[in-house]
């Protein structure tokens, strides 16, 4: 079905000033928003704007095994759902899930698993469902980040937290956060997580070109990004039990009243 | 973490109906009170439409596409408004995943209902060209927190993303389908505005707005959809029995209650501007 406005892309993705269309330097990243503990009925939540993207990322768990045949008797399962809401893109999703959204939750399950003891929990699992309300590029990076931030947040005991950023070609140039519009017209797209506790890859997927170099490159402006993100990512978790604790001494001070 | 059980232990059960039977509620609300709603709109980019409600502790978040299609035969000159809701299992221990179950279904159907059968979306004005080409809109609904009564807050959700609709305007020109630059937006699409409220019934008692633990103890449930001075929707659900004087009762409080509230809200202030 034909939409009125069409989804067409730049010739250029660089203004006359040098700078990326949205206004940022190659190395500069979106703003980034993260909340922990927003959806009360979870065990364990976190909530990200990242640029445009809006998700949700909820844990379950350890809880019963469903269905019963994947439960493992030596260790626990670690099951991930990434799903985008259909309003979240361009043209409307369809509402079940496709093959990008079952490949995507694979991925980021497959790279938040090292840092979780799931041999504490045999018979259990733990069911992170992510969802995708708003997109504009790098959704499978911040899903990661903010799964990892959600898995904090319910107390699982973890190895450390795990950041991811993807890093791309446009026009030549090798930038940071590629953003929607960048993602579909630019030459190359290299996203990827690091686990802090042993500072190793633990996502990594690559669509275009690049030589021996320039791959080099991309994992330096990466590893500069994480860093930021890992702040972000501390300072969300800190926050909460600021909060909290200001509450706390709140009560505590009309109590002396 | 909040406690979410899907069986609500015998004490506490009685302690809800002993609150109750003295015009009391678990949460120090009074009989006829709803939760307050908390309501953001146009929050999300990729959307043409959105708004984010919360009715206490549940939480909906509902976005607007649209496609163009050929209208139905026996309406050549009517655009076409449906709505989806998802029960998102972030959204309670309770919620799995999967196909639309019954609840979600039901919720769609509610508040689609509600929406339909009160003059609300002016589908004439939907229709680019007749017989060949008409919008067809979405209103997707996510819950994203779930504490009971999620056909208010989803009736709620689905009105303040109609009207802070913002849908390019097309036309048929020469080479096929247009736009126009301009926008439809929610003053153009949306009329009357119906409000679906809930009553629970515990025995003999009635309240308005259960939350998740009501819920799980009541007998059953009335929903009912009114505007400005009639009704739009009734829905009865769950395994109570409503005398017809309750059912008369109920109609005429959800008139009044549906004035004051639609006033409160004020829904109208969240149409998007643009040129």
């Amino acid at each position: 079905m034909p939409l009125i406005i069409k989804d067409e892309y730049p010739e250029k993705l660089f203004r006359e000033d040098g700078k990326r269309l949205d206004g940022r330097d190659i190395d500069e990243l979106r703003p980034i928003k993260m909340e922990v503990g927003v959806i009360k009925n979870a065990d364990g939540s976190a909530y990200l704007e990242w640029g445009n993207n809006k998700i949700f990322a909820a844990v379950y768990g350890p809880r019963e095994v469903h269905p019963h045949h994947l439960a493992k008797p030596d260790r626990g399962v670690l099951r991930v759902f990434y799903r985008m809401a259909t309003y979240s893109v361009f043209d409307r999703k369809r509402p079940a899930p496709g093959r990008r959204e079952k490949e995507i939750s694979m991925i980021v399950s497959d790279c938040l698993e090292p840092v979780l003891f799931l041999e504490l929990y045999p018979g259990t699992s733990f069911e992170v469902f992510i969802e995708v309300l708003d997109a504009d590029g790098g959704t499978r990076c911040a899903s990661t980040t903010v799964a990892a931030l959600a898995l904090a947040d319910a107390g699982v005991p973890m190895k450390s937290l795990v950041s991811a950023i993807a890093v791309g070609k446009i026009d030549g140039e090798i930038v940071v956060d590629l953003s929607g519009v960048e993602d579909k017209a630019g030459e190359a797209d290299l996203p990827c997580a690091i686990t802090w506790y042993n500072e190793e890859i633990s996502l990594l997927q690559f669509d275009g070109d690049m030589d021996i170099e320039e791959l080099s490159e991309f994992m330096e402006l990466a590893i500069e990004s994480l860093k930021k993100i890992y702040q972000i990512q501390m300072n969300a978790l800190k926050s909460k039990y600021i909060t909290l604790k200001e509450e706390e001494t709140k009560e505590i001070e009309e109590g002396d009243k | 973490m909040m406690d979410v059980k899907r069986i609500i232990s015998k004490i506490e059960k009685s302690y809800i109906i002993s609150n109750l039977r003295k015009g009391e509620r678990i949460d120090g609300r009074d009989i006829w009170d709803h939760r307050e709603f908390n309501i953001k709109s146009d929050i999300i980019s990729s959307a043409e439409g959105s708004a984010d409600v919360s009715l206490g502790d549940t939480r909906i978040i509902t976005g607007l596409k649209y496609e163009v299609g050929e209208p139905f035969p026996d309406l050549p000159n009517e655009g076409v408004c449906t709505i989806m809701a998802e029960l998102l299992p972030v959204a309670s221990p309770l919620f799995e995943r999967g196909p639309p179950d019954e609840q979600s279904i039901e919720l769609a159907r509610v508040v689609d209902r509600g929406i339909r059968h009160a003059d609300c979306v002016q589908t004439k004005k939907l229709c680019i060209k007749e017989n060949e080409a008409v919008y067809i809109l979405f209103v997707d609904m996510y819950v994203i927190n779930y504490d009971g009564n999620l056909i208010d807050a989803g009736s709620v959700s689905a009105l303040t993303t109609l009207i802070s609709a913002h849908i390019p305007e097309g036309k048929i020109g020469e080479d096929g389908l247009e736009w126009t630059g301009n926008y439809l937006t929610g003053e153009t699409i949306v009329n009357e505005l119906p409000l679906v409220l809930t009553y629970g019934k515990i025995d003999d008692i009635i309240f308005l707005d259960p939350n998740l633990a009501e819920e799980l103890v009541c007998d059953g449930k009335i929903s009912i959809s009114a505007t400005e001075n009639k009704i739009t929707s009734i829905q009865k659900s769950g395994a109570a029995t409503f005398s017809i004087e309750e059912i008369k009762m109920l109609c005429k409080k959800s008139i009044d209650i549906g004035k004051k509230l639609r006033n409160e809200l004020n829904l109208l202030q969240y149409k998007t501007e643009y040129k």
